[in-house]
């Protein structure tokens, strides 16, 4: 068990590894290829004066002219040790885990997606709870009832839920909601939980149902399809033959294994969630880690985008893990090892 | 420099809120109605509020630190807590664009033609705890904002124009004397030694980065936590960057030696980050009361203004100093034949870009290169057309004359991540193919566009952008402030150039060196009257709207007015009533 | 599903085979080409029969084919029906406001969806144009993920071992990418001269690679299960004690079986892919200006959706109209080759 942990842990160290690499090499290997030489790159991080002076201390500041290997050692040596950064009259010191300076504001990446996050997780975990539920349930129910006009209802709903782009999904609920009936507030007004839960939720309720829609679609069609699965097994008809009462055998046997993918599923999608939901904070104007990876990647300002990605994919490896270790529990087939 | 929607920059200051409030719609208790603000002040009330006055902005501020900004939002903000050499007059209406003392006796004094300046600085200036201001604090503030690489976000004018060797910077250069481009021979007098001379030298006093900064309370980077205030406000605490800050009233600020600013509230607050549709809705709500980015209001908004009389009371629509153009290339075939570019001048349909645009409150139709509202201004419209709907005969004449009575391809350049240029440019796209020249539209993050592509002339040749769209607001209310990085044949660079056209008339050319020495102001108007006249007749620019902004005051503020110097209200001496 | 699961599925019948005919069909693959098309066309048979009787999937396959069409025919649609995309029509535009003159966006029998504010181009026009680059895009960017996906797939899934361990290690990575930041990113980075290509095809073939690229995976994943199970099954162990090559087995044997699971995961992918060119140009990242795409549309929506509605319901409703009708059509082929699944 502990073996199968640090097993995994070292495969998501690995996993973080490749993600890094890559978002490096598409922000400074492609465009070198494409031509730019680092006066060329520096530039793009000069202010609105970009005097050969004003691109020469950038180009020395950012350390550009360094072989590209170095750069990325420069970064990785940041995230495990912290890094020490010239600001004038002062040695800033960045702690452990350091994923450098903005190449914008010269405001430290951390702290940034540190501001970021409560946004990003109060708006996943609201949405997650509500597709959960209700995926989950309608998935159950239409299987169990296949052909129903509850089936029939719920699956033409959930194709027209996975049919439609959620950016879309959320302009149209502003359009009613907030313009037309001024039920909920338009878009941007976050207020942090801290700070007042009730005007936190009321905030979020567009944003929530807006994404929660788009999910609860999905795995309402995985669940049916798990279902029925499960249903037409052997062991299910076994467990039936032995006269267990229904109830017992959808939740006890069918459900239990009809999750198992869910679940898996699941914990992907949370935790690239978790990432930004780009699409949903783009449209709500809501300060997450989306809107800061997609403003990041308007300014080529790659030590964002590589914290954001970083953020990302170390949540992936996180949520595969405890799935992976949920799955013993779900499914008593599965044996860690 | 250029172009950001916020735009760059025009200076100011002066006199709050007390300053001769002529215009109209500012007296106490009348009825403020549409464009109150411009030219008057609205209710003008000189007693503290007390209170807390709230600024918001979509984005983060560029920066607090004085020495490391660049856009009108910031430098208008900024003299809450900068006091600088001199000032704009803090008054509605033209006066706004006039110089006044804030931090200095009197103006500057040149002699040797204009190639040294003297200033001396009042007594009594105290920093926020307390310290006397010298002019090394001045001093030092130059030397760190010009002259070293960690602050990069500001204009460089004073290494242009100082003449300070190879001087490094104080990061760099730990003894403060090796700057000899200014002397300071008391605590109260500063000599800044140009290279050449420059007649309007008092404008770059206008500047923050003349707001005196201690050594010793130098972080470089980190100065932007916490500045060390001479205005009526300081810095509460240490700021987070991208968490907004408070400011409070600074005890060692002496209203005395300060006839420009006023302590009106008790805290001055910024958020940054917040969505601009929620700005709108929290100025309405009275939730908020000023965005810091003077940009204007959402699509939203406006049709809310325009058209419920009771909210359009209360807004403003001021003309910015930013001139929307395209740049016709000299260097890109055929438009290296004047009467090609003449053709485009004429084949232009202004009325459909303004529109699209966002109609008569997003800009007026522009036919001059110089703004409306610079000094000196003269209309003139060496390509007018009917209505400025453009003149499809008159333009395939033109095409005729040079060579192309068919027409050409050609593509028109603009920033991908701007709504507003890209429709400019599909505008002008459809008005050429009415002529037969067929257009295809080239966008580029605005990110690189002046650096990597419209601003590289090497790109410009070789993917043959005949035709740039950009825009331009000048760094100080004159025609040089203009004229001198967009229109100087020898201000032409490799990368991040901003005349776009590469025009490279001599005559220009001298006219700028000519207005640059000279301090008679009539005479300056006059030269930049004739550069006017020079850059159109090159048909190089093609300007079709000076921008105007629609801005929404909330009710509650007092001594509220549209400040010339920035163009949006004035960030000082604000109240808010209870 | 667990492995577990899988394994008992194969010994029984290849996920996708139809339960009955298994029987007599496979063990004919073995034989010459002749009988296989045979077999391939009484599968197909089949299939089309049950797809035949689900009037759902084929209302979805029309509406595929009649959006093909429309995008295949947009300008002789327009020159009937509308106005050029890129004409601009400021005369039906309030000059004060920047938006339309008339009812609900300025629909009129002139203007069937409305105009656009600020330039009044025609709308109806602009979403018909619209479907050329969704379709190219996402029929491209499929073609390209079912390249490499099956590539890859069966490759991992036959060989096994090392080789499987290192493709689905690769694939777990790919499904770890915050794939729109990376694509946003990828896109932003390209020159504008590239590859031979430029402007408008060059942005096309950007968003085709791009998305394609990074969606291989769901591809391989299926795939590669899909292999594992035939690997086992008695016909290709039949092959194998004849003495039959990999190479033989991989292309006589396999791929024919596989072709009905990626002719269902193929259109399941079409929508998806149709999203992903939406969202990415929702987001500033797709073809130049003025060329018109339904997520551009709604990006330059976005402030007016309270003023013009119409303006973002129009390609909105174009987009859940075009996935809806894959989706449908996914379905229904899912469901007519393997029963199992439904």
């Amino acid at each position: 068990m502990i073996a199968y942990v640090i097993r995994r842990l070292f495969t998501g160290v690995v996993l973080l590894l490749v993600v890094s690499l890559a978002t490096f090499v598409i922000f400074f290997v492609v465009p070198r290829l494409a031509g730019a030489s680092p006066d060329t790159l520096a530039s793009r991080y000069v202010g609105k004066a970009p005097t050969p002076q004003a691109v020469q201390a950038v180009k020395e500041r950012l350390g550009l002219d360094d072989p590209l290997i170095v750069q990325y050692g420069r970064f990785v040596k940041g995230i495990v040790a912290g890094n020490e950064y010239k600001a004038g009259n002062d040695v800033v010191l960045c702690n452990t885990p350091c994923f450098g300076y903005s190449f914008r504001n010269s405001v430290e990446v951390w702290p940034q997606l540190m501001d970021r996050l409560p946004v990003t997780a109060s708006l996943a975990a609201g949405a997650a709870l509500l597709w959960l539920l209700a995926g989950v349930s309608i998935g159950v129910v239409s299987a169990l009832r296949r052909g129903s006009f509850f089936d029939r209802l719920g699956m033409t709903t959930a194709l027209a839920g996975v049919s439609l782009p959620v950016f879309f999904t959320g302009l149209v609920s502003l359009a009613l909601f907030s313009y037309y009936w001024e039920i909920f507030p338009a878009g941007g007004s976050y207020t942090p939980i801290t700070e007042n839960p009730g005007l936190w939720a009321y905030s979020l309720v567009l944003p929530w149902c807006t994404l929660a829609f788009l999910y609860a679609a999905m795995y309402a069609r995985l669940t049916r399809a798990g279902m029925l699965d499960t249903m037409n097994e052997d062991y299910i008809r076994t467990a039936r033959a032995k006269g267990l009462r229904e109830g017992a055998v959808v939740t006890r046997h069918g459900l239990r294994a009809a999750l198992t993918p869910i679940v898996t599923i699941f914990g992907l999608d949370l935790g690239l969630m978790l990432g930004g939901a780009v699409l949903t904070e783009s449209t709500f104007g809501l300060p997450g880690m989306g809107k800061l990876a997609v403003d990041a990647i308007r300014g080529s300002d790659l030590p964002i985008v590589l914290g954001v990605t970083m953020f990302t994919a170390f949540f992936v490896v996180i949520a595969n893990i405890i799935v992976d270790l949920l799955y013993a529990v779900i499914d008593p087939r599965v044996r860690l090892g | 420099m250029t172009a950001t929607a916020a735009g760059a920059v025009v200076l100011a200051l002066g006199l709050a809120a007390c300053g001769g409030g002529g215009g109209g719609g500012g007296d106490e208790g009348a009825e403020a109605g549409f464009n109150a603000a411009v030219g008057g002040i609205v209710n003008k009330d000189d007693k503290p509020t007390g209170g807390e006055l709230k600024f918001a902005m979509s984005d983060d501020i560029e920066s607090t630190d004085p020495g490391d900004t660049y856009y009108a939002y910031n430098w208008d903000f900024t003299r809450n807590w900068a006091r600088t050499v001199l000032a704009f007059r803090n008054e509605p209406g033209a006066a706004g664009n006039e110089l006044t003392p804030d931090l200095a006796e009197g103006m500057g004094t040149p002699s040797e033609g204009g190639k040294v300046w003297t200033y001396k600085l009042k007594q009594g200036i105290k920093f926020e705890d307390g310290t006397p201001v010298t002019a090394k604090d001045v001093k030092y503030a130059i030397a760190r904002s010009n002259f070293s690489d960690e602050l990069q976000k500001g204009p460089k004018y004073f290494q242009q124009y100082l003449d300070a060797g190879d001087y490094k910077g104080p990061y760099k250069d730990k003894n403060l004397d090796n700057f000899t481009g200014i002397e300071t021979p008391d605590d109260h007098t500063l000599v800044f030694k140009l290279k050449e001379p420059f007649g309007e030298f008092d404008y770059l006093m206008t500047i923050p980065q003349t707001a005196p900064v201690p050594a010793d309370k130098d972080t470089g980077l980190e100065y932007t936590k916490h500045p060390v205030s001479t205005g009526p406000y300081e810095f509460q605490g240490d700021y987070a960057p991208g968490k907004g800050f408070t400011l409070v009233k600074n005890e060692n600020w002496d209203a005395a030696t300060d006839p420009l600013r006023k302590q009106m509230v008790d805290k001055i607050t910024f958020q940054g980050g917040q969505d601009a549709q929620d700005i709108d809705n929290r100025l309405a709500s009275g939730d908020l009361h000023i965005d810091l980015a003077g940009t204007g209001v959402q699509a939203a908004k406006k049709t809310q203004i325009l058209a419920d009389p009771s909210v359009k009371k209360q807004a403003d629509n001021p003309t910015t100093s930013f001139l929307r153009f395209f740049n016709i290339s000299t260097k890109v075939a055929p438009f290296d034949n004047k009467a090609c570019r003449e053709a485009v001048q004429l084949a232009a349909d202004k009325v459909a870009i303004q529109t699209a645009w966002g109609g008569p409150t997003g800009g007026e139709i522009a036919t001059n290169a110089m703004p409306t509202t610079l000094p000196g201004y003269k209309r003139i419209d060496p390509y007018a057309t009917p209505g400025h709907k453009g003149d499809v005969a008159k333009a395939k004449a033109k095409l005729a004359e040079c060579g192309q009575p068919n027409g050409f391809k050609t593509n028109i350049s603009t920033r991908s991540d701007r709504p507003k240029e890209v429709q400019a440019a599909t505008a002008l796209q459809q008005a050429l193919a009415k002529v037969g020249i067929q257009a295809s539209i080239k966008d580029y993050p605005s990110s690189t566009y002046t650096n990597e592509q419209a601003g590289a002339p090497s790109f410009v040749k070789k993917e043959e952008l005949g035709i740039m769209l950009y825009g331009w607001g000048p760094d100080w209310p004159t025609g040089f402030g203009f004229f001198s990085q967009i229109s100087d044949g020898r201000a032409i660079k490799p990368s991040g150039n901003s005349n776009l056209a590469e025009l490279d008339d001599p005559r220009i050319n001298d006219a700028l060196d000519k207005a640059a020495s000279s301090t008679d102001q009539a005479e300056r108007e006059k030269l930049y009257q004739q550069i006017d006249g020079w850059v159109m007749e090159s048909a190089t620019l093609l300007p079709f709207v000076n921008e105007k902004t629609l801005l929404y005051r909330p009710p509650s503020l007092t001594n509220m007015f549209i400040h010339e110097g920035y163009h949006m209200y004035n960030f000082t001496s604000i109240g808010v009533k209870p | 599903m667990t492995g577990l699961e899988q394994g008992v599925s194969a010994t029984l019948t290849a996920p996708l085979d139809v339960t009955g005919t298994a029987g007599e069909v496979t063990p004919e693959a073995t034989l010459s080409g002749a009988e296989r098309a045979i077999q391939g066309r009484s599968l197909g048979q089949i299939a089309w029969m049950r797809l035949r009787r689900d009037r759902v999937a084929i209302a979805g396959g029309i509406v595929v084919i009649l959006l093909i069409l429309m995008a295949i025919f947009a300008p002789l649609i327009v020159r009937v029906i509308g106005h050029p995309p890129n004409e601009w029509h400021q005369e039906m535009i309030d000059p004060t406001l920047s938006t339309a003159k008339g009812v609900f966006g300025g629909v009129s029998l002139d203007f069937l969806f409305g105009v656009e504010p600020l330039n009044g181009r025609d709308l109806f026009s602009r979403v018909v144009y619209g479907a050329r680059v969704s379709i190219l895009v996402g029929f491209g960017a499929t073609l390209l993920s079912v390249v490499i996906g099956t590539f890859f797939g069966v490759v991992a899934g036959f060989f096994g071992g090392w080789v499987d361990s290192v493709i689905s290690r690769v694939m777990d990575v790919f499904l770890a990418f915050p794939l729109l930041l990376f694509a946003m990113s990828l896109a932003g980075v390209i020159p504008d001269n590239a590859f031979g290509l430029t402007g408008d095809g060059l942005r096309i073939a950007i968003l085709i690679f791009v998305i394609g690229f990074f969606n291989w995976p769901y591809v391989g994943r299926i795939i590669r299960g899909q292999t594992l199970s035939l690997r086992e099954r008695e016909f290709v162990d039949a092959a194998r004690s004849l003495g039959a090559r990999n190479g033989y087995i991989l292309r006589k044997e396999l791929l024919p079986n596989l072709v009905a699971p990626i002719l269902v995961y193929a259109t399941l992918l079409i929508p998806t892919n149709i999203l992903f060119e939406a969202a990415l140009a929702f987001l500033g990242v797709g073809v130049a200006p003025p060329t018109a795409t339904w997520g551009g549309m709604l990006s330059s929506a976005v402030p007016f959706y309270s003023v013009a509605p119409n303006f973002m319901l129009a390609p909105g409703l174009a987009i859940f109209v075009t996935v809806l009708a894959f989706n449908l059509l996914g379905d229904g082929l899912r469901d007519a080759l393997d029963p199992r699944a439904r």
